[in-house]
């Protein structure tokens, strides 16, 4: 089976420097990818790459084998949904209105929403478990539920591809796991998932595959178990050795399972 | 993979109790229907628009001006001629002068995803005066269907100056909000004053002072016939343009980075509402020159009243802004009568206090 996308010897530089160097990856269809990797190493800019927000300088991103900036924006919008960090709205929108605006690839200049579209947006709701809160403003809502309407957003492109940028970030332990539990249900719909998390301890069980970005090296990729080694970490986020919790724990029961 | 121990408990709503708010069953906003709200200012309209006929230095009660309409009672020969010739086509003027400030008002909110913008305080009303006064100035005798080549310039000097402001406010492919309002203060007063160089110039005896000096205050003069259908084909027209970029304009309160990523194309729209608004704005200057707030204030009430989908906002905006002037314009030629306020000074008196009021009541609704 062909990769649903494929990152090619893809550099990436804003202007200076390139931030992204020659990276190639694949992400097949219903896998679910964690993007990790230290602070400004690159992980909402490869995002934003994939999303096809921004074009590389050099190398190729495809999708479906179709080099992604031969596609049409809209086009790209029907299949891959990127999921932002921070999403500030003027005014006062409900979160159906907000849902809403997720069909815009589907939409043209005289295309009004028909009842598909409506339907698309009541699915997404649903699945976000915000049906009961659509009417509600999204500029008065909690930074969990905010999260639950950005995902909304993107299910509403009904993508193939959901791209997430730092999805559990500021969220409390009960609103991670309910994320988690989302991102389960997405993946049972037969939604690929890629996604940057900061927080390591919620990969393992959840994310099938995990790359690794790090500064000056090379992107490492394996599973959960492969990657998430106290060596490892400890280079790619030059954190000294047995100092952080996650680590110290990671290590004993690396050292358990070793005996 | 193997299989999560968290895939097995998917919360259940009633565990997400404390979220929930005990008013989630109803909308908060829109709760006016909209075909209601669009019928019931449409009637609004036709009752301002008859009162304001029958208010003036002659009174004519409303009642024989409804008489005349509906039940063949003719007015006679002299009110034929103040309600046909003196006063409907001042009445119908401001009605299209506040539909067409109220709807540029609500397109250049939507544009920079602001709600203090308007005409007036980003600078274009500035600049269609600017235009204009060249016109009055220097090309006076020039005239295109029954219009100077006045209104072609303010459209030009009001296109122009929204091109400055929207560049200077742009960095890195955002609009800065504040530097958008500080350009426009800047551009806007720059404007102002430069069209009191045009009085050195001044070669036609103190008329284009005149004419100018009124526009600066806000007066809306009585249009002649021609004048007036061709600023309301204009403002149809504008309406018709608007409307298929009402949609763009809630993606566009994503962002504009997320909107591009939907696959709109974020600078035709921009560009569509900039002409746009600038026609809008340009067909209100040339009928009544310089008049602040109501851009403001009246997309400002219809979103309270129904909600921040610009789609419906549009009928109701124009509506509203209509009903708005000509209630205003009525009370500026009828307060102090026989003397007339230009109704832009009435504005700046009224409308500034109703809108701070406004601010006041519903400051938490500009987290900027």
């Amino acid at each position: 089976m062909n990769p649903l996308m494929r990152f090619r010897d893809v550099s990436f530089g804003y202007g200076g420097d390139d931030i992204i160097q020659s990276i190639s990856f694949d992400l097949h269809e219903k896998s679910c990818t964690a993007l990790i990797g230290p602070n400004g190493v690159g992980k909402t800019t490869l995002l934003r790459l994939a999303a096809g927000i921004l074009q590389c300088n050099t190398g190729s991103v495809f999708l479906n084998e179709h080099p992604l900036h031969d596609l049409a924006l809209k086009t790209v919008a029907r299949t891959v949904a990127f999921v932002p960090q921070q999403l500030d709205i003027p005014f006062q929108f409900t979160v159906r209105q907000v849902v809403e605006q997720g069909r815009t690839p589907y939409l043209g200049l005289l295309r009004g929403p028909v009842r598909e579209d409506r339907m698309a947006v009541d699915r997404a709701l649903e699945l976000t478990d915000l049906t009961r809160l659509q009417h509600r403003v999204f500029n008065e809502m909690s930074g969990g539920e905010r999260q639950r309407v950005k995902i909304a957003l993107g299910l509403a492109q009904q993508p193939k591809l959901l791209l997430l940028d730092e999805p559990t970030q500021n969220l409390d332990i009960g609103r991670q796991v309910e994320l988690l539990d989302l991102l389960h249900l997405l993946k049972a719909e037969g939604i690929t998932i890629f996604a940057s998390i900061h927080d390591l301890q919620l990969i393992e069980g959840n994310f099938s595959t995990v790359l690794l970005l790090s500064p000056n090296a090379s992107l490492m990729s394996g599973s959960p178990e492969e990657i998430l080694q106290p060596t490892i970490l400890e280079k790619a986020f030059n954190c000294p050795p047995r100092r952080h919790p996650l680590l110290l724990e990671r290590a004993l029961l690396h050292n358990e399972r070793a005996r | 993979m193997t299989a999560s121990p968290l895939a097995s408990t998917p919360a259940t709503t009633e565990q997400r109790g404390q979220e929930v708010h005990p008013r989630d069953d109803h909308s908060p906003r829109g709760r006016v229907g909209f075909v209601g709200l669009v019928g019931l200012l449409g009637a609004a309209l036709f009752v301002v628009v008859v009162l304001s006929l029958a208010t003036g230095a002659v009174r004519i009660s409303p009642a024989t001006i409804f008489a005349a309409l509906f039940r063949h009672h003719p007015l006679s020969v002299t009110q034929q001629i103040i309600v046909l010739q003196i006063r409907l086509p001042r009445v119908l003027a401001s009605a299209v002068v506040g539909a067409a400030l109220a709807i540029s008002g609500l397109m250049f909110q939507g544009l920079f995803r602001n709600p203090m913008a308007d005409p007036y305080v980003i600078g274009s009303s500035g600049g269609a005066v600017l235009g204009a006064s060249i016109g009055i100035f220097f090309f006076s005798q020039l005239s295109i269907f029954g219009f100077s080549a006045t209104a072609l310039l303010a459209f030009i000097g009001s296109v122009a100056t929204m091109a400055v402001v929207y560049s200077l406010s742009r960095s890195n492919g955002r609009t800065h909000v504040i530097t958008l309002l500080l350009a426009g203060f800047a551009v806007s007063t720059m404007l102002g004053y430069s069209s009191y160089f045009f009085e050195l110039f001044d070669s036609s005896g103190g008329t284009g002072n005149r004419i100018l000096i009124s526009w600066l205050h806000g007066v809306i003069s009585t249009p002649s016939w021609t004048q007036l259908s061709v600023t309301t084909v204009l403002l149809l027209s504008a309406v018709v343009i608007a409307l298929p970029l009402m949609r763009q304009l809630n993606t566009l309160a994503l962002g504009d980075e997320y909107a591009h990523q939907l696959g709109l194309r974020v600078e035709y729209t921009r560009v569509g509402i900039i002409l746009t608004g600038s026609l809008l704005t340009a067909v209100a200057v040339s009928l009544g020159g310089l008049i602040s707030f109501a851009g403001l204030i009246v997309p400002h009430i219809s979103r309270l009243l129904l909600g921040p989908d610009h789609v419906r906002l549009l009928p109701v905006t124009a509506l509203a802004g209509a009903i708005f002037l000509v209630l205003a314009d009525t009370l500026a030629r009828s307060v102090f009568a026989p003397t007339e306020i230009p109704v832009g000074i009435l504005m700046a008196f009224l409308g500034g206090p109703f809108f701070l009021y406004l601010l006041r009541k519903t400051k938490r609704s500009y987290a900027l």
